[in-house]
């Protein structure tokens, strides 16, 4: 009995005795030795790091079989089994490279990012707020991006020799109609949303996933903040209004809520105009955004604007005296989505969401009353899998839903059409390595009313070189519905098309970032016309043309202290036939060499954020109806300095002040002409010019938090 | 009888056994937390981690070994040169730190240390990262604090952060200083209460002398 516990007692003792050595050295794929590798016998205590060679020993009272563990960061993890009787043991172990979104490459043709995550970055969605020039639009911070003009009066985007239409906008991932707000000819306008909604943007110049359509030339993709970190409460007081936002998080839910109001009344009579407004612009706004965390790391979100805003305006016509015409805006808006995203099991997740935008504009041109209504419903559902961390695979459906109608109030006279849409798209992404990707999508679709059915093939491939500088090429079709006034003019239209081709090198290291890409893209079946724009006859789609360039982006906020700029060129030859031009032309909307530079420097001793911006172009092409041919006339160049000066006396509380084209720069963006020649055989024109030689702007933010952190460095 | 000393002496091994694996897991974690007070480099708290992460892997229910394992990652990112290699090892902290309150419950400790690494983060790349990281990391120590609101070490960080603020927007250093003396109290309190857990974290007091000084 005694022998059977001392027997026992041995036994439970003999295990801290044998000790075996197990020495070896660990190698990558590549052949590098690999540092700082966790290795040991599962299951057990006993294991090492290798050495700065990649050599470990260690001993281990393990015995028999066992599995021996390899673990390294970047690296897959390996387990190999081992017989611990034949000690000692020697072993040399090979790492395979995992695909790791810290280090793997990223397609960069066409595509810019402004996000706080990804590293592929060109702007913060800060920089959205503080480009001076930008005015707290945030298409105003992306005109100061390669890629863009600014078109001064019209102030929305045009990339690349496309118009203001070709780009579409998108709302985590649903499209939004009638994105900017309802202007005058001539007379600049800026987007709805408050760049304070979102947590970042994919801005793409070009060659874009498959996931997006209805937009020849660019896509931009807004993403919604999910739960914001505090309650709070806002309050905004400017120089053309205020307004107030309170902000309510829970544990898994959050609700914001705010209400602006604006009226440039009190500014525009303090400061002289050059525009002659009856009306100064008015309006208000409201929203209403509610979050909700769902399941594993889903979140299921619901947002609601409307708005309502207007002016009155003489515009003065070429070769006639006195005020001009008087023209009337009154814009109704209301733009509402809910979207979900869920993660599933077995590497699967799902989005989807639904949104309603509603435009109600009512122009007032002397006599004539005009009523135009939009409406537009998009369904959207996709599932993306990844089969490993090498290969993912994303699937969409969609169906679109836009009515349009168009009344003359007063004759009682009124059209309308109503089309329904419905696309699949398909996209998957193959990673051969960290250095090498291969992306290939298809997007089909198909419009009930013009009866056309479509494919758009889209490819991408990139490679990162060892300095970490990355190339990417972009190939894809581009397909887009003309635009509702001359659909509802002929049912039948069918779709414009566009072709695009893009090389670009991307590198971004310790604090400097690069970027140069080179593009051609080919534009068929644009639409052209014969007569006015007002009044389009014989509409088809016989235009053609086409844009090619490159352009530049250089960002450093490492070289001067305290400093961070960016400094943009862009060159673009676009010749196109469209609307009522007879021949190609180089579009009004596109000129050549197109520059900007945007710098912000923190002064501590002041407290105080200084900014600059300058924006360049050589000028807008115009038709001179006394010269010979179409578009060969030019004005001079564009040129906008814009300052701005953000004071924080307080954590909470920010000062902001900013004045566009400080120097009073007289920019012409074309010429407006008479219909007929008057008594001197020639054709009186006039120059289409800005509102007011500067727009200054004032404004005092408060956010009151129970937090006492709470400070508005995240709104500087 | 036979039997019944059979039985006993069984489950009395089986006891010792479990002690053996306790006290082993004490000895290891004793073993590694003393290579960490000699480590200096960021390959040495590299090592010091991975043992710290297999000590995590054999005791899944303690979260204690991926805590260390994550403070040992943001000393080798705070010790490293360049951004994207800072990151490293700031991700694999915060990852750690996921993992422990995914698989053992959130508490002050580990909130604190999520936002240690989130700092670190921060300071990686202060002009590109203090904006849009300064209000995260700034209520990430709040949670600390809310859940535990005598951590010292929430408390100390916070005021390095709020140090940093307060230099920032030039308001001067009584808000940071009033914290770090704070703090020194709760690293005092700490130190006079008999902790039932050899192994839980005591670092920290250091910062909080170093800072004090600074300020007189």
């Amino acid at each position: 009995m005694k022998n059977i516990i001392i027997i026992l007692i041995l036994i439970s003792s003999v295990r801290a005795e044998a000790q075996n050595l197990i020495t070896g050295f660990i190698t990558s794929n590549k052949g590098d030795s690999l540092p700082g590798v966790s290795i040991y016998i599962k299951n057990t205590y006993d294991g090492t790091s290798t050495n700065a060679k990649g050599f470990f020993s260690f001993k281990t009272s393990a015995t028999g079989s066992q599995f021996l563990v390899a673990q390294s960061v970047g690296y897959k993890n390996q387990e190999l089994p081992i017989d611990l009787n034949a000690s000692p043991i020697e072993i040399e172990i090979q790492l395979k490279e995992a695909i790791d979104q810290l280090n793997a490459v990223t397609i960069t043709a066409g595509a810019m990012e402004a996000s706080d995550e990804n590293k592929a970055v060109v702007l913060k969605p800060l920089d959205i707020v503080t480009t001076p020039s930008a005015m707290g639009d945030i298409i105003g911070a992306f005109q100061t991006l390669p890629g863009t003009s600014t078109v001064g009066n019209d102030g929305r985007l045009f990339v690349r020799g496309g118009d203001a239409s070709e780009t579409a906008i998108f709302i985590d991932g649903l499209q939004v109609g009638n994105a900017f707000g309802t202007t005058a000819s001539n007379v600049p306008t800026r987007t709805r949303f408050s760049p304070n909604l979102f947590k970042g943007s994919f801005f793409s110049t070009g060659g874009y996933s498959a996931e997006y359509g209805q937009a020849l030339s660019s896509a931009l993709a807004l993403n919604t903040v999910d739960i914001p970190l505090r309650s709070q409460g806002d309050i905004s007081i400017m120089s053309l209004g205020g307004g107030y936002t309170q902000t309510l998080v829970g544990k898994n839910n959050s609700l914001t809520a705010s209400a602006n109001y604006f009226d440039l009344a009190p500014y525009q009579s303090l400061i002289k105009q050059d525009f002659n407004w009856e009306r100064s612009p008015y309006g208000w706004d409201v929203s209403l955004a509610a979050n909700q965390k769902v399941g594993n790391g889903g979140i299921l979100k619901a947002y609601f604007q409307k708005e309502s805003n207007g002016f009155k305006l003489w515009q003065q016509q070429p070769g006639e005296i006195g005020k001009g015409n008087l023209i009337g805006i009154k814009n109704d808006y209301t733009y509402t989505q809910s979207n979900i995203k869920l993660i599933g099991k077995n590497n699967w997740s799902y989005t989807g969401g639904i949104s309603y935008s509603e435009n109600i504009d009512q122009f007032d041109l002397d006599s004539q009353n005009v009523r135009q209504q939009n409406r537009l419903i998009h369904a959207k559902g996709v599932a993306i899998k990844d089969f490993s961390d090498a290969i993912s695979l994303k699937m969409g459906i969609e169906s679109t839903w836009s009515a349009y109608e168009e009344t003359l109030v007063n004759e009682g006279l009124s059209r309308d059409f109503l089309d329904q849409r419905y696309n699949l798209f398909l996209e998957s992404d193959y990673y051969l390595s960290n250095q090498l990707i291969f992306r290939g999508g298809l997007r089909s679709g198909y419009s009930v009313l013009s009866d056309e059915f479509w494919v758009d093939p889209r490819a991408s491939v990139s490679y990162k070189f060892e300095h970490e500088g990355q190339m990417s090429f972009a190939y894809g079709t581009f397909s887009q519905l003309p635009l509702e006034k001359f659909r509802v003019n002929n049912n039948s239209l069918g779709n414009t098309e566009a072709e695009h081709f893009i090389l670009n090198y991307f590198i971004s290291k310790n604090g400097r970032t690069f970027r140069a890409e080179a593009f051609h893209k080919s534009y068929d079946n644009l639409i052209t016309f014969n007569g006015s724009n007002l009044a389009p006859e014989d509409i088809s789609l016989s235009g053609s043309g086409y844009a090619k360039g490159m352009d530049f982006f250089y960002r450093d906020r490492k070289s001067i202290k305290e400093t961070d700029f960016w400094v943009t060129y862009s060159f673009v030859d676009s010749k196109r036939r469209f609307d009522s031009f007879e021949s190609k032309v180089q579009p009004s909307f596109a000129p050549k060499h197109n520059a900007s530079i945007v710098a912000k420097h923190y002064v501590s001793a002041l407290q105080s954020q200084i900014g600059m911006s300058f924006s360049f172009n050589d000028g807008y092409a115009y038709t001179n109806p006394n010269l010979a041919g179409e578009q060969y006339a030019k004005t001079k160049s564009f040129q906008n300095l814009s300052l701005s000066w953000s004071y924080l006396p307080k954590p909470n509380l920010i000062i902001h002040l900013a004045c566009s084209n400080v120097l009073g720069r007289d920019n012409i963006f074309g010429y407006q002409y008479a219909p007929e020649t008057n008594e001197t055989g020639l054709v009186p024109g006039m120059p289409i010019t800005q509102g007011a030689p500067r727009f200054l702007f004032m404004g005092i933010f408060l956010t009151l938090s129970k937090d006492k952190t709470a400070n508005q460095l995240n709104n500087l | 009888m036979k039997k019944y000393i059979l039985t006993i002496a069984i489950s009395f091994i089986g006891l010792m056994n479990l002690m053996a694996n306790d006290s082993a897991y004490v000895e290891a974690m004793k073993t590694q937390l003393e290579q960490f007070d000699q480590a200096k480099s960021p390959e040495e708290f590299q090592k010091v981690a991975n043992a710290f992460s297999r000590i995590g892997e054999m005791n899944s229910n303690e979260w204690l070994p991926k805590y260390y394992a994550a403070f040992a990652l943001t000393n080798a990112g705070f010790r490293t040169e360049g951004i994207k290699e800072k990151d490293a090892f700031f991700k694999q902290a915060q990852d750690l730190i996921d993992k422990a309150i995914s698989e053992n419950g959130e508490n002050s400790e580990l909130v604190a240390m999520k936002g240690y690494a989130l700092m670190g983060e921060l300071a990686a790349d202060p002009a590109g990262r203090g904006q849009h990281m300064s209000g995260l990391v700034m209520s990430t120590f709040g949670k600390a604090l809310s859940y535990d609101s005598e951590n010292p070490r929430a408390m100390i960080l916070m005021a390095q952060m709020e140090q940093g603020t307060a230099k920032f927007f030039g308001t001067g250093p009584e808000k940071a200083c009033g914290m770090a003396k704070q703090s020194l109290q709760l690293f005092e309190l700490e130190a006079s209460y008999v902790n039932e857990n050899p192994l839980a974290p005591k670092w920290g007091k250091d910062i909080a002398e170093k800072m004090t000084q600074q300020c007189q």
